[in-house]
This record gives structure tokens, C-alpha cells and sequence, in this order.
């Protein structure tokens, strides 16, 4: 053991050169604006992503309003927003406000919350660094984020009203022929901006996990959770500059005059709409990984911890990850059957997305069998880490209906795509951000949240979510499109009155719940019960430093042992009492421990 | 008049009537799709449901990592299982469906019934153009109409589609087919209808705000009925063709599109 | 950063350089996928225009881009000459092909400029029709990222004025070579694609 102890110290001392402790700064622009410390930027993204989070529900809320009591006027903020229509949402807002749910949601809500805040909080701490491999660009990255923002908010005061063309801002809808004015253009001017602090991030995030991984942390000792987060910022890498291409050719169209989209007799242009469509899904597939990945790493450690027991078969969820994430790009044409590309290339996507199932269904199989024969703790994480594959589930299978051609000629377009995506995309990227905030409150602010008040957001997150989302599905499959202002202009709608009206009532409650969150979340920031170090009694590296960390998070890096899901092991409890045992943790050797060890855990 | 709704579930929930003849795939295929859905969704309810109440925090957790061949051949078992069986079901039925059926312009436009129309969509109605008796789109005999489109039971209809402004997306719910109006390109569809009645078109892609109200009407009607109607609007037109009015002379030449991509 | 059965010893800034050259990497991949995406743009203009280049072009000065082309080759080969030169500690080589590099890379820049005006004197506009828009799109931003190059060179310039580049200390150097050596790369790709083949279906 004299070589293991020679080589572990070599190991460390190289990892500690490469990684000197600073002092902590004192300045408030440096400790709270422009921060290094990737905890405080973790921060700020994730305050930036609530806010934009509540904004983009409230949107939500003005739809299904509209759905429910067509051409009423909208409580509260109708009188604001909509006065020039009497308070009610007119055919012109109302394409906007779907445009600015979808684009705020996906670009300015899940990825700085799931991504810009729990990547940046988490890998470090758990991958056993003081700090990510580039500070200073990860602090450019948040306040060219910050920018972006600014934009956006921006884009609604245009007098021609905000971006109106879907999120998916197809042209020539989305040029300055099909909605001219500010609003558009400076919203994919957003979607750029926020695009290249994604970039940024994700150069930052893949870099730390190659070079800065704590001496014994291989790749496949890592927690699931650093696995998504870095298979998704090589996502980033790799895709959002795809987006940046298309949008910069919008942009060239909206400003310069250009022609790469415009086509047909009424604009004369030489271009094709279409490309814009291949382009944008060649990003847009990837990206919906890119908003699952966190959370399927998030939750496979999260139901391994809350069963006490190894996650199942963690290479096969490794693999499946990594599978996902090379298969991403080849499947994007599923978003284009009915565009009239050629049938051979349409088939052919068929063929590939259908196989891209079968990584994410291992993944399934390995999160029911890590929960089997557990012994499993209903705490709040917990809870909706169970949500999350629920809803997840639920939301896959639906996928497997428009994956193919056939179907999808009645499906495309309805809102069972809609319900298809709210279940896999926003249901399952959020209840996994839950789980993740649950989780993490404890080191990242150093108290407590209340645990009932955290199962009554559940109860109520989970089956509003079920509900509406499931109300989408019902209406899409008896053929209700997207993006309709009033449904009921056509006969054969007309029976989905009630529909829209109950789902639109649980979407309200659902909104509504969120304020169990909000008090908890606040609440508990200034009041809650001081924590301790490890709260979950679970062994990744985050939980054997204080809560909250140092800025340096560790006095001493750690030299890693073995892997993240080592619970229940009968020669931890044989030897230290309880059913957990720290990755870095030193395992005494049978005859060290005393007889009178006493029982933990 | 209801001819919209097959049996309509509790809430409206349900397909709409199928007029067409060649639907009914694509309902078997959600069909069927939906019965392995609910299936293995309940299986998942079951397993979830006992892991929590059976496998809670009084039992003692086994320490199994899953790593042995025997533990994970399982899952991949399993997986495969669902992937040939299911998604095999789709793709099987799809391929079929698509290449004999739904893609196959060839077979429908040998057809010596076929009636063929050209839909130019536009912010936001449809307009509409038959050949007329000389079978020559663009001539003085061509019958226009707006947002109506008037077919034959039983005869395929063929469709080509164009967009003079932005995206549109031509759509019958009741045939269970649709196709993107692409500014630039032409592109196609057909089905045959089944059933007398009046179906809906609607815009299956968002094209500006009065996206909604861009509304129109498929009358299927009895085949000698057709032949009148045609015959008569075909006069119309010849009294009222202006050959000075470009802008009406929107039609193009249907064979120039009929080759495949 | 495990521990395998030998450790090879590097001074800790040699760590801190493969970290950096990590970060590099994955910027460059991020670049060539942009590129990558206007790329396709041209290729799907290219292949749905019946003549290329388009009628009302006429023929593009192929030769002058060829010209360029060698221009950037030869900066390239240029600083890789003054990497030779600073590993083999010849400083003052390495500060003359560095500037010879800098110099070309100018020249480079400025004959792209030159070859778009004549672009546009020979009627390619980049508001009527895609074409003009694709060329000028992608050839500009490459020449955008070309700019950057430049600047980018010219402050390792000054920083081997100041004697900061030695043997075994000589990131900036290294990383600025890889970038210029991407933009050329593009250029190679760019080049046939834009001004080979065509005239005829």
C-alpha cells in the first residue's frame, strides 16, 4: 500500500499546483457582479432563469386564457398589456405571445437554470475542483447571457409589437416581409447573444471535466449528474453555432437586404425557406437534449441516492447518454415530413429516429431497476425525481407516433406535438430542476427548505402537469392545431370547448402552486434551519465540505476512490456502521475497526 | 351538421370522421400504437408503485450495481423487445403505408377519375383552380374558386400546393392528410374521398395572425353532380377570362411538377 | 489527472497549457460548426441554381482568388516556421517569419477586399437573389475571422518584442498559429466551393 499512498500524493500535489487556493475577494463588484467563483455565478444565472421562468408562465397563462374564454379580457394583466383591444388578446398579441412562451421558456429559463446554474454549481464540487478550467470566461459568459436578456426585453417595446413568428421563427414568416419591425429582429439578435454564452459555457464545462477532475476520478467514477452536464455542453459546442448560422442568415435577410430565405412570387427572392428549417432543426434536435441530458444525469443519481442502493448498470446509462448525444444531429428531418423533402430522406429519418429510442429506453429500464428492491426515503428530491420519470415517460412514448411518417400526417402541427414536447421537454426539464434545487439548497445556501411545504409543490406541480399537459395530447389527437387563436372557428373543434376550459383551470392551479415554491424558496433562504454538511447522507464529493462551500471548496482535493453510488455496500456497514461511504473516503481495513464502532446513519 | 365527429368521445375527445379511403391506416396505426402505449405505460405505473409502497424505507436495499452480463442482457432484452415490437409495428406499417399509398403520386395520377387541382395559398385564404374541360391549367376554362373545394366521391384527388407570401400548410383532417405550401416549390398530396359531406381546410403552419381564420371547404359531392358543377362554373369562367389580368393567371403547368424529387 | 502506474513529470504551466489548448480546440470546433452551417447554406444555393455561377454573373475571377489562397498558405507556412524557431530557441528567426506571417496575412486581407469589389463591379449583389448573399456572406465573415487573426498576431508580435516568448513558454504563440491555421483551412474549403467548377447545369 506504501506505492498507492507515494503515487496518491504525487497525484495530489500536481492537482493542487494546478489549481492554487486565492484569496477571496472584497470588493461587492467583485464578490457579487463580477464574481470568479463559479458558485456565485451559478447563482446568478439561476435568479436570472426564475424570473424569466415566472415571465415565460405568465405567458402561458394569457394562452390557455384565450383557450378557455376566447376573446374575454384577461385579468390583471389586460388592462396593461392589451389595452388597445379592450383587455382582451387580439389575433397579433396573441402570436406574439406564443413566439415569446416558447423562446423565453427554452432559451431563458430551463438552460440557465438547468444548465447555467446547476453546470456551473455542480461540476466542480462534484467532479473534486477548486474552480472551473476558465473563470473569467465563465464570468463573460453570464453577463453576455445578462446582455442577451437585455435584448429580449428590449424586443417587446418595438411599435410593431414582439417577435411573432412561433419560436421556431420560420421564414418567410420570420423576415422582415412576413413581420417587420424591431421585435423580431432583435429577438433572434437574442437568441445569437445567448447563443454564444451557451457556446462559451459550454467550452468552459467540457474543459473543466477533461482536465480538472480530481487524481481517482475517472470518467466512470463520475456522478450521472456531470455525465449529462457535460455530454450536454458538448451538445453546445458543437450545435449552437449550427442556430448561429441560421439566425446570422436571418439577420443578413432582415438588415442587409439579402435573400437566403425569401422565395415566391409576392417577394421575389431567389432563396429558400426551407434551408432556414434544415439548419434550425440541425440545432434544434440536439437541443432538446441538450435540455434533457442534465436531467437524466440529475435524476439517475438522485433515485440511486433516495433507494440507498447503486444506480443500475451505470455504464449502460453512460453509454445510452453518450449514444443519444451521437445519434442527436442524424434524426432533426423528423421535424420536416410534411415540408416535401425527398421520401427516401424522410424515410431514412424515420428509420434513425425510431433507433434513437432505444438508448433512452435503457435509460428508463436502469431507473426502474435502480428503485427495485431499494430502500427508498420519499423525500422531496425524491419525489420529483419519481415525477420526472413519470412524466417522462409518458412524454417518450408519445414520441414514437410522430417519429413516424404516417401518423404524423394527421398528427404534425396539432397539439399532441405540443403535448409530445410539454411532457419530455418542459415537464420532465423541470421537475428534474426541481429535484436538483431541492437537493442542492442545503450546500448551496447553508439552511433547510421545508419538506411540507416541498411535497405539497410536488402533489400540486405534478398533476397540474399531468393534467394539462395530457389535455394537449386529447386535444391534439382529436385535431386541434397549434397556434389558433380561437380554436373554435372551425365546426369541428367545437366539442373541445369544455376541454380547453378544464385544462386551462388546471394550468391556473398549477401556476398558481408555484407560489408553495416561491415562499418555500425565499423563505427558507433567510429563515431556513442552518444545514449540515451532508444532509442526504450520500457520498459525492459536494457533501464532504461545508454548507455553504468555501470559495475554494476544498482545503484539500481529494483523491478519489471509488464510485458515486456506493450505498448499502455490507462492508461499509460491516466496518463503518452506516449505509454510505464518501468517494474519497478511506475504507479502514477490517482489523482498524474497534469494536465499539457506533451505529450511524 | 355534425358529420365532423366519429362517435366523439367524453369532452369531444376523439378522431375525426374518416371520409377518405385511404385514412384508415393512419388510424390503425395511432390505434395500435396506443394500445402497446397504454400497455406498457401500466406496466410502468405497476413497477413504480411497487418500488415505492413494497420496496420503501423498512426493506433493506440490495447492493447490486447491475454491472453482472446476466443483470443488464436483461434490460437490453427488454428494450429490444419493445423496440422491434412497437416501433417495428410502426415502421412496418409506415413504409408500407407511405411508398404504396401516400407518396405513390404515380399510381394516383394514372388513374383515369383523378381530379386534379392546383391551391395557391396566400396570407390568408386558399384559391383554388381546376383545368377545366380542356384539361390545360391556366386557360380560359379554368374554374377558380376561393377557400371551396368541390370533389367526386370515389375519384382521387390530386393536389399541388404553392404559397405566393409565407409558410402555409394545406390541411383536411377529415382526409387525414396535409402538405407545406412552400414559397418556391410545388408540393403534393392526394386522397381519395369516401363519404358525401363538407370537410374542413385549415392552415397547418403558422402564417401571420389571421393564421386561425384561414379557413375553407371540401364538398364532396356525387360524381355526376361534380360533372355538372364543373361544367357549369367552367362557362362562367370563359364568359368572365380576361387575358389581360395577370394576377388571375396564377396556375402552372401540372406536369412540370409530376416528376419525383 | 488519475494515477496510473508512472506519472511523466510537466511543470505545472505545462498543465495549465493543456488545459488551454483543450479550451482551443473546442472553440475551433465550435467555428468550423458555424461555418459548417453557412456551408450548407451554399451547398443547397449551389445545387438548386440552374447555372453556376448564376447568368447574370458571369464568370468569377477564379485566378484572383487563387492568388489569395497562396498568400494564406504562405502565412501559415510561415508560422509554423516561427514555432520551429521557437522551440529550437532561434528567437530572432521566429520574430521574423512571425512578422513575415503578419505581413502576408495583411496583404491576404487586403487582396480579399480588392477581389469583392471586382466581385461587385462584375454584378454580384448581395440583395438580389441568394447567390450574391452567399458569397459575400461567407466570404466576408471568413475574412471577419481572418481580421481577428491579424489582431490577434500582431499582439504575439508585440509580446516577442518584449522577449516573452521562449522556448518552452510560448502558448500565445501556439494558439494563435492553430487559429490562423483554421481560417486557412475554411479558405481551402471555401475557395472550390465558391469559384471551382461550374458555368452549365
Amino acid at each position: 500500500m506504501i506505492a498507492e499512498e507515494h503515487l496518491d500524493r504525487e497525484a495530489l500535489e500536481l492537482a493542487e499546483a494546478l489549481q492554487p487556493i486565492h484569496h477571496p475577494p472584497h470588493s461587492f463588484f467583485r464578490k457579487y457582479l463580477w464574481s470568479l467563483d463559479h458558485k456565485v455565478i451559478a447563482k446568478q444565472y439561476l435568479w436570472s432563469g426564475l424570473i424569466f421562468l415566472l415571465v415565460g408562465g405568465t405567458l402561458a397563462m394569457v394562452i390557455r386564457w384565450q383557450w378557455a374564454f376566447p376573446g374575454r379580457a384577461v385579468p390583471v394583466l389586460g388592462p396593461v398589456f392589451f389595452r388597445d383591444s379592450g383587455g382582451a388578446v387580439g389575433p397579433a398579441q396573441y402570436m406574439q405571445v406564443f413566439t415569446m412562451h416558447g423562446l423565453i421558456m427554452i432559451f431563458f429559463a430551463i438552460t440557465p437554470i438547468l444548465i447555467g446554474a446547476f453546470g456551473n454549481y455542480c461540476i466542480p464540487l462534484l467532479i473534486g475542483a477548486r474552480d472551473m478550467a476558465f473563470p473569467w470566461l465563465n464570468a463573460l459568459s453570464y453577463w453576455v447571457f445578462a446582455l442577451s436578456l437585455c435584448l429580449v426585453i428590449g424586443s417587446f417595446l418595438g411599435e410593431l409589437g414582439a417577435a411573432g413568428a412561433g419560436w421556431t421563427t420560420y421564414p418567410p414568416l420570420s423576415t422582415n416581409v412576413g413581420t417587420p419591425g424591431s421585435g423580431q429582429t432583435l429577438m433572434v439578435a437574442a437568441v445569437f447573444v445567448t447563443g454564444v454564452s451557451s457556446i462559451m459555457g459550454g467550452i468552459n464545462y467540457v474543459t473543466t471535466v477533461i482536465r480538472l477532475r480530481a487524481p481517482g476520478m475517472t470518467y466512470f467514477r463520475m456522478p450521472l449528474t456531470v455525465w449529462g452536464l457535460f455530454l450536454t455542453a458538448v451538445l453546445n459546442v458543437l450545435f449552437v453555432p449550427v442556430l448561429g448560422s441560421a439566425a446570422l442568415l436571418l439577420l443578413l435577410d432582415r438588415t442587409l437586404g439579402t435573400q437566403f430565405y425569401l422565395a415566391g412570387a409576392a417577394t421575389q427572392g431567389g432563396g429558400d425557406p426551407i434551408l432556414f428549417q434544415h439548419l434550425f432543426w440541425i440545432f434544434g434536435h440536439p437541443e432538446v437534449y441538450i435540455l434533457i441530458l442534465p436531467a437524466w444525469g440529475i435524476v439517475g443519481d438522485l433515485l440511486a441516492y433516495f433507494s440507498r442502493k447503486p444506480a443500475n448498470w451505470y455504464r449502460g446509462s453512460v453509454l445510452s447518454m453518450v449514444a443519444v448525444t451521437v445519434l442527436s444531429a442524424v434524426v432533426y428531418g423528423h421535424h420536416m415530413f410534411m415540408t416535401g423533402i425527398n421520401p427516401l430522406l424522410g424515410q431514412g429519418f424515420m428509420v434513425l429516429t425510431l433507433i434513437i429510442s432505444i438508448p433512452a429506453e435503457l435509460l428508463f429500464l436502469n431507473w426502474l431497476r435502480t428503485i427495485w428492491k431499494g430502500s427508498m426515503r420519499l423525500t422531496t428530491p425524491m419525489l420529483f425525481a419519481l415525477g420526472m420519470v413519470f412524466v417522462f415517460g409518458l412524454g417518450g412514448l408519445t414520441g414514437l407516433y410522430l417519429g413516424a411518417v404516417a401518423p404524423d400526417f394527421y398528427l404534425h402541427d396539432t397539439m399532441f406535438v405540443v403535448g409530445h414536447f410539454h411532457f419530455t421537454m418542459a415537464a420532465a426539464s423541470f421537475l428534474a430542476s426541481f429535484a436538483g434545487l431541492y437537493f442542492w439548497f442545503p450546500k448551496m445556501f447553508g439552511r433547510s427548505m421545508s419538506e411540507p411545504l416541498g411535497k405539497t409543490h410536488f402533489w400540486v406541480t405534478v398533476v397540474g402537469i399531468t393534467l394539462v399537459f395530457g389535455g394537449q395530447l386529447l386535444a391534439g389527437y382529436s385535431g386541434q392545431h397549434r397556434r389558433l387563436y380561437d380554436p373554435f372557428v372551425y365546426q369541428y373543434l367545437q366539442p373541445l370547448r369544455a376541454l380547453n376550459r378544464y385544462t386551462s383551470y388546471a394550468a391556473f392551479i398549477l401556476f398558481l402552486g408555484q407560489l408553495a415554491f416561491i415562499w418555500n424558496f425565499f423563505h427558507s433562504l433567510v429563515r431556513g434551519p442552518k444545514a449540515e454538511a451532508n444532509p442526504w447522507q450520500v457520498g459525492t464529493l459536494e457533501w464532504s465540505i461545508p454548507s455553504p462551500p468555501p470559495m475554494h471548496n476544498f482545503d484539500h482535493l481529494p483523491v478519489v476512490r471509488r464510485g458515486p453510488h456506493e450505498l448499502s455496500s455490507p462492508e461499509v456497514r460491516a466496518r463503518l456502521g452506516r449505509d454510505w461511504i464518501g468517494q474519497a473516503e478511506v475504507l479502514p481495513d477490517a482489523h482498524d475497526v474497534p469494536k465499539t464502532a457506533p451505529a450511524r446513519g | 351538421m355534425n358529420a365532423f365527429l366519429l362517435a366523439a368521445g367524453p369532452l369531444g375527445v376523439g378522431l375525426p370522421l374518416d371520409a377518405s379511403k385511404e385514412g384508415w391506416r393512419i388510424d390503425e396505426m395511432i390505434n395500435v400504437t396506443s394500445l402497446f402505449v397504454l400497455l406498457i405505460f401500466a406496466i410502468m405505473i405497476v413497477w413504480m408503485a411497487w418500488s415505492i409502497f413494497g420496496h420503501g424505507p423498512k426493506h433493506e436495499a440490495v447492493h447490486d450495481h447491475g454491472e453482472r452480463r446476466s443483470s443488464w442482457l436483461w434490460t437490453v432484452a427488454v428494450a429490444g423487445l419493445i423496440f422491434v415490437v412497437v416501433d417495428g409495428d410502426l415502421l412496418v406499417r409506415t413504409l408500407v403505408a407511405v411508398n404504396r399509398i401516400y407518396w405513390n403520386f404515380d399510381w394516383a395520377e394514372q388513374q383515369p377519375n383523378a381530379v386534379r387541382v392546383e391551391i395557391n395559398a396566400h396570407q390568408w385564404a386558399w384559391a383554388v383552380r381546376y383545368a377545366g374541360p380542356d384539361g390545360v391549367f391556366n386557360t380560359a376554362d379554368d374554374v377558380v374558386t376561393l377557400n371551396e373545394v368541390v370533389l367526386p366521391k370515389d375519384a382521387p384527388a390530386l393536389f399541388q400546393v404553392a404559397s405566393t407570401d409565407v409558410l402555409h400548410s394545406f390541411n383536411v383532417p377529415n382526409m387525414r392528410m396535409k402538405v407545406d405550401a412552400v414559397p418556391g416549390t410545388i408540393n403534393r398530396m392526394w386522397f381519395t374521398p369516401a363519404l358525401v359531406g363538407d370537410y374542413e381546410i385549415g392552415c397547418a403552419q403558422h402564417c401571420g395572425a389571421n393564421h386561425y381564420k384561414m379557413q375553407g371547404m371540401v364538398h364532396v359531392v356525387e360524381p355526376a353532380e361534380f360533372r355538372q358543377w364543373l361544367a357549369a362554373a367552367s362557362a362562367n369562367s370563359r364568359q368572365g377570362f380576361d387575358p389581360q389580368d395577370g394576377a388571375a393567371h396564377w396556375g402552372w403547368d401540372w406536369a412540370e411538377h409530376t416528376r419525383a424529387r | 489527472m488519475t494515477a496510473p502506474g508512472v506519472l511523466l513529470y510537466r511543470p505545472p504551466h505545462a498543465r495549465d497549457e493543456a488545459t488551454a489548448r483543450v479550451g482551443m480546440l473546442l472553440f475551433l470546433g465550435s467555428w468550423a460548426m458555424m461555418f459548417a452551417g453557412l456551408f450548407f447554406a451554399l451547398g443547397v444555393v449551389r445545387w438548386r441554381s440552374p447555372m453556376w455561377p448564376p447568368e447574370e454573373v458571369g464568370p468569377l475571377p477564379v485566378g484572383w482568388a487563387a492568388l489569395n489562397t497562396v498568400l494564406l498558405v504562405g502565412s501559415s507556412l510561415l508560422l509554423e516556421m516561427a514555432l520551429r524557431s521557437v522551440r529550437s530557441g532561434r528567437l530572432g528567426r521566429m520574430t521574423a517569419a512571425l512578422g513575415a506571417a503578419l505581413a502576408v496575412g495583411v496583404a491576404f486581407v487586403a487582396s480579399q477586399v480588392g477581389l469583392f469589389v471586382r466581385m461587385a463591379d462584375l454584378g454580384l449583389r448581395w440583395d438580389a437573389g441568394a447567390f450574391g448573399g452567399a458569397v459575400f456572406g461567407l466570404c466576408g465573415f471568413h475574412a471577419l475571422h481572418a481580421a481577428v487573426g491579424l489582431v490577434g498576431l500582431a499582439a504575439v508580435l508585440l509580446a516577442a518584442g518584449r522577449g516573452a516568448l521562449q522556448p518552452g513558454r510560448h502558448l500565445r504563440l501556439r494558439l494563435w498559429t492553430q487559429y490562423w491555421h483554421f481560417v486557412g483551412v475554411v479558405w481551402l474549403i471555401l475557395f472550390p466551393a465558391v469559384f471551382a467548377g461550374g458555368r452549365g447545369g
